[in-house]
């Protein structure tokens, strides 16, 4: 299925109106509606305007959610496509015989372009180095529209006779309203879901099947549209553009202010925020012009320290507000094993690596590196620290590319595909220290996996029986941060097997267990077949916990492989001993 | 002879662009704090330079001690009170001191605004040129150049040859270990930050002999100290400071053969060409 | 102990830390008596590690007191510990990759007078000589071996009268890590005292006079070297059986 489908089948399947979280929920969302449409019957044409402007503010503090919120990349450039969109309805409008709305909505499409060609690029560098890049852009087009006559140059463009107020009002408040859809989305979806997982902690996102580079793409494209549209019909009210305004750096400022005061990254931070602050600002200004600027800088600068989460987080701490668990139904139900996984036909190995080097500058991490499991194995890799054991697993599920070597996987060379794309076909990886993602629950943590797993077409159920098996079923809708030690290594366990695997990779997951948590553990490892786990892989310290459960031990020693065998005799041949528990004296 | 003019104005100016540089890369490269009001200390030391040579008639040149003490002192109070609370944030701390950075950038460019207004001025110090051989040296930037070149060459120096510089390095380059060392990295930190915006200072001050300021440029000096560090690599001293000089001479090329506009682009064209052609110089390492 | 006029160079009294909901220590008690070489031993994730970070002012405890020849530092900054006689040489060693060797040394003696810096720098030269070849080359293009020699010598450059060293045999081959512990008797002499956190059962053991097993956060098991040599519970608890 396309990306695109996917993306489709989740917009239908958040059916956001049905799941408008909590009663709290339901106040704001009435409230804000009956404001907006007692506006126009009872304001005067000042409080039309103000009331324009504060939907302007609202659209595009919900649009530069949608990327820095949820994806937790700021972007101090988003006046790029205000800008872009004026000028495009601008120039459709005096130039073409487009209608408004046309040229507007097509303002709109021309943001979305440009954030698809630049994301690629831009989405895959450091968050700091995005901010930049985006401040960067503003600062171009300001320039080049500057200069460039056919626009107008510095003088500008005026457009032909103006909207009435209450169209303009009316085209706001469409626009606000599609952003805040388009948070709300987020805040229900899955693809949400994998947003706010790739803010978290991008690499265990990853590894368990999060798409990074493309959802990044489309919360920016998405993020790009509202900006653009605003543009477009600011200049229709306006009635003229020019480089200064269309492009003036305090329109980032006002808005970071007021998603940040909101509360970042929520469904309501953005609406409150802008709200607010847009009223309040108002009124201030009366009696402080032109201190704008500071004044906005003051809150950000509180904000941050003081009341990181915002409204919204301050509103969270008496329960109101909370943001509702993700694809979650009312009650946990039953859920069913899921049917064995389709293999390919034949004796093919579930993998096959084959002279594996890894360098790191001048150090060589693994040497000549080769390993085979076939289905029904468990082979556990042992050595002391430094041995290379996790660049191993680190190199077969691809965060680390080798200098030499060929790894396959279920007879397919998975060599240089990307970490995701070999979670979901079914390579499923626990890491050494657990990396769970801390501000979800544990629910969010395993259907994030599940939904990009084997048993994606019913994720849901999946899940569902996969906490259950693992025992945390009366501790799903608690927060991971929340968990004991013992329950988040059963957290990363259930998140493995959510995503149906074929082959596990278990990364020192015994350590610092007490006996009773192990011997749960081992029980888990013996019964994998039977969840349609192919083979398995452990990385272990604590020999004897999986000795007599590996069928095969692999010994590592400075990158080397300098022993395999059945565990007994691998236990107990010298060069062994002599590597692992030091030279005996 | 025309080349060599511009490579002799393009290298007076690469100077000045080092001290712009070093200045941000030191608490960059230190702290990872990325301090986007490094434009704003730059415009506010250079517009006090305007205000106070103007009204007392003194040379600018003097007004660069003090202003670097006064403004390092600022930093040091900045780093105490909004920089360092975000430092318990861990893996955020990043992030977080982008934003508050941003919002302290606005406070200090309305503060030039208030004080200042908002008109471009310069400061009218050395206003003729020296001719040598045929070669016109405009004398401001033969000054703020060679000064600039100065400061940054005296910091490098202490940070390398001096075991206060050295041990700056060190918690830079390992925190833990520095602090094996009985290095108080919590103290580097405020020094290297007040150091920071104290060299910015500094910068200001020479800058506006040679061109003029006003507020709303405080984010062009940002982007372009960022544009010199990321080509010349982060925490890299001699690597920034080739990067700053080739900057220069590239922009005192263009400038003069493509027009104004072009010189004041190409430092962000240059940016986001580094971003998409040799992205992995900012790739964030595997963890 | 024997002799009660003598006071321990470390001692450790119902240390308790962790992170956020997670214990790590549960309460730790320990002594090193002066010119001791005393190893903590355990399994991975046991609590070596945090246990000398948290002596070495990295972690706060949130319960018990560390004393350093008597005097109570618990709490105290890190930086403030290092100066006051506890040397550290982390797992994984910190070092500075772009400063070089003689970088290193100087920065670790940055405390001391010139002449006892000096003074340190030639005992440390003799103790390893790779070192005074290596004077001038960074760090970072060391090699494992050469880098632990570094973090040792820096640690020492220190003037120490306590050194924590931290699984020392990470990464390392046994012949390099024996020849490392065979510079022990001679720091002991110097009037330095050792507390050794290590995962190889027999390393440890070789080169300690006293030895205490970690399990879980707690000491399970304490004695002399060759009692803990002989105990059989020792590899069961180390092995996780």
């Amino acid at each position: 299925m396309s990306a695109w489908e996917g993306f489709l089948r989740q917009a239908r399947a958040a059916r956001i109106w049905s799941r408008l979280g909590g009663t709290s929920d339901v106040v704001v969302a009435a409230a804000a509606l009956v404001a907006l449409l007692l506006v126009p019957l009872t304001a005067t044409a000042y409080g039309l305007q103000l009331a324009t402007d504060i939907l302007a503010a609202v659209a595009l503090a919900y649009g530069w959610n949608l990327i820095s919120g949820f994806t937790g990349y700021l972007s101090f450039g988003q006046v790029s496509f205000y800008g872009l969109g004026a000028y495009a309805t601008a120039l459709l409008v005096s130039r073409t015989p487009v209608p408004w709305y046309g040229a507007v909505l097509l303002g709109g499409i021309l943001g979305a372009a440009v954030a698809l060609l630049l994301g690629p690029i831009m989405l895959r560098l450091r968050g700091i180095l995005f901010a930049l890049g985006m401040l960067g852009l503003a600062r171009i087009l300001g320039i080049i529209f500057n200069n460039w006559n056919f626009a107008g140059a510095s003088l500008g463009l005026s457009l032909p006779a103006a909207l009435t107020p209450l169209a303009v009002y009316g085209g706001m408040a469409l626009v606000a309203a599609a952003a805040f859809a388009c948070n709300a989305f987020f805040v229900h979806s899955g693809f949400g879901l994998d947003a706010m997982s790739l803010n978290e902690d991008e690499a265990a996102a990853v590894a368990f099947g999060v798409p990074a580079t493309r959802v990044k793409v489309i919360a920016f494209v998405l993020s790009a549209i509202f900006p653009a549209l605003v543009g477009g019909l600011v200049a229709w009210n306006r009635s003229y553009i020019d480089p200064t305004s269309a492009f003036k750096p305090s329109l980032d400022l006002e808005t970071v202010v007021f998603v940040l005061f909101g509360g970042i990254g929520t469904l309501w931070g953005p609406l409150f925020g802008a709200a607010v602050l847009m009223v309040i600002g108002e009124e201030l200004l009366v009696y402080l012009p032109n201190f704008e600027l500071a004044l906005f800088g003051g809150v950000v600068i509180l904000t941050v320290l003081v009341l990181p989460g915002g409204l919204v987080g301050l509103a969270n701490r008496f329960g109101w507000l909370r943001r509702p668990l993700v694809l979650a139904p009312a009650a946990l139900p039953e859920g069913a094993p899921p049917a064995p996984r389709a293999m390919p036909a034949g004796d093919v190995p579930v993998l096959e690596v084959r002279g594996l080097t890894v360098r790191f500058g001048g150090l060589v991490a693994l040497s000549n590196v080769s390993l085979t499991l076939r289905r029904g194995e468990i082979v556990s890799i042992i050595g002391a620290n430094g041995a290379g054991k996790t660049t191993l697993f680190n190199t077969i599920t691809g965060f680390i590319t080798p200098s030499v070597g060929r790894i396959c996987y279920l007879g397919r060379d998975v060599t240089r595909l990307p970490t995701f794309r070999r979670a979901r076909l079914g390579m499923a990886r626990s890491f050494q220290i657990p990396r769970l993602m801390r501000s979800l629950t544990v629910w969010e943590n395993v259907v994030l996996a599940s939904r990009h797993g084997g048993q994606a077409h019913r994720a849901v159920a999946h899940t569902a029986w996969v906490l259950r098996i693992t025992g945390l079923a009366a501790l799903w809708r608690e927060p991971a941060s929340r968990l004991s030690p013992g329950h988040q290594r059963q957290l990363e366990l259930a998140r493995v097997l959510a995503l149906h695997p074929a082959l596990v990779l278990l990364d020192e997951v015994m350590a610092g267990m007490t006996r009773e948590e192990r011997e749960g553990v081992r029980n888990v490892i013996r019964h994998l077949p039977e969840f349609g786990v192919a083979a398995v892989a452990c990385v272990e310290h604590v020999i004897a916990a999986v000795a007599d459960l590996s069928d095969r031990m692999v010994v590592l020693d400075f990158g080397h492989e300098i022993a395999a065998g059945p565990p007994q005799s691998v236990l107990r041949d010298p060069a062994v001993v002599r590597a692992y528990l030091g030279e005996p004296l | 002879m025309l080349a060599l003019q511009l490579a002799i104005n393009g290298i007076l100016l690469g100077g000045l662009y080092v001290l712009l540089a070093q200045s941000l890369n030191l608490i960059f490269g230190v702290m990872g704090v990325v301090n986007l009001a490094h434009g704003g200390f730059i415009v506010v030391a250079g517009l006090f330079t305007y205000w106070f040579t103007i009204r007392s008639g003194v040379s600018p040149l003097v007004v660069l001690p003090m202003a670097f003490i006064a403004m390092g002192a600022i930093g040091a109070l900045v780093q105490r009170f909004l920089i360092e609370p975000l430092m318990r944030f861990g893996s955020r701390a990043e992030l977080l001191s982008l934003m508050i950075t941003f919002g302290l950038s606005y406070l200090l460019v309305d503060l030039a605004l208030q004080l200042w207004g908002a008109d471009f001025v310069s400061v009218p110090y050395l206003q003729s040129s020296w001719t040598v051989a045929g070669l016109a040296f405009n004398q401001a930037l033969v000054i703020a150049g060679i000064f600039a070149a100065f400061i940054s060459a005296a910091l490098y120096a202490w940070l390398n040859l001096t075991l206060s510089g050295k041990a700056l390095l060190a918690a830079s380059q390992s925190p833990v270990g520095a602090i094996c060392c009985g290095i108080d990295v919590g103290r580097v930190r405020l020094v290297a930050f007040a150091l920071g915006v104290g060299l910015a200072a500094a910068a200001g001050v020479l800058v506006i002999i040679v061109t003029p300021l006003a507020p709303e440029t405080a984010d062009d000096f940002t982007l372009l100290a960022f544009v010199i560090i990321a080509l010349g690599g982060l925490g890299n001293y001699l690597g920034v400071a080739a990067a700053a000089l080739v900057l220069g001479l590239v922009q005192s090329a263009a400038g003069y053969f493509l027009g104004g506009s072009v010189e004041y682009i190409l430092p962000y064209v240059l940016l986001l060409g580094v971003m998409m052609l040799r992205p992995q110089r900012f790739r964030r390492a595997a963890s | 102990m024997n002799d009660i006029a003598a006071v321990p160079a470390l001692t450790v009294d119902g240390l308790v830390c962790g992170i956020g909901p997670l214990t790590i220590l549960q309460g730790v008690s320990l002594a090193v008596q002066a010119r001791e070489v005393v190893v903590v031993l355990g399994a991975n994730g046991a609590g070596k590690t945090a246990l000398l970070r948290t002596i070495a002012g990295l972690i706060t405890p949130r319960a018990g007191s560390i004393r350093l020849f008597g005097e109570a530092i618990t709490g105290w900054p890190a930086h403030r510990i290092a100066r006051a006689g506890i040397g550290h040489v982390p797992s994984g060693r910190e070092l500075f990759p772009r400063l070089t060797v003689a970088d290193h040394l100087e920065l670790g003696g940055r405390f001391c007078t010139p002449a006892r810096r000096a003074e340190l720098r030639r005992r440390l030269f003799e103790m390893f000589p790779v070192l005074a070849e290596r004077a001038a080359q960074r760090a970072g293009t060391l090699s494992g071996g050469e880098q632990q020699m570094v973090a040792i010598a820096r640690a020492l450059m220190t003037d120490p009268r306590v050194l924590l060293l931290d699984e020392p045999s990470t990464g390392l081959a046994p012949k390099i890590v024996l020849a490392l512990f065979q510079t022990f008797p001679e720091l002991r002499r110097q009037g330095v005292s050792i507390l050794l956190a290590e995962q190889s059962l027999s390393l440890g053991l070789s080169a300690a006079d006293r030895g205490y097993v970690i399990d879980h956060g707690r000491i399970v098991l304490a004695g002399t070297a060759a009692e803990l040599a002989a105990d059989k519970r020792v590899a069961d608890t180390y092995l996780g059986r």
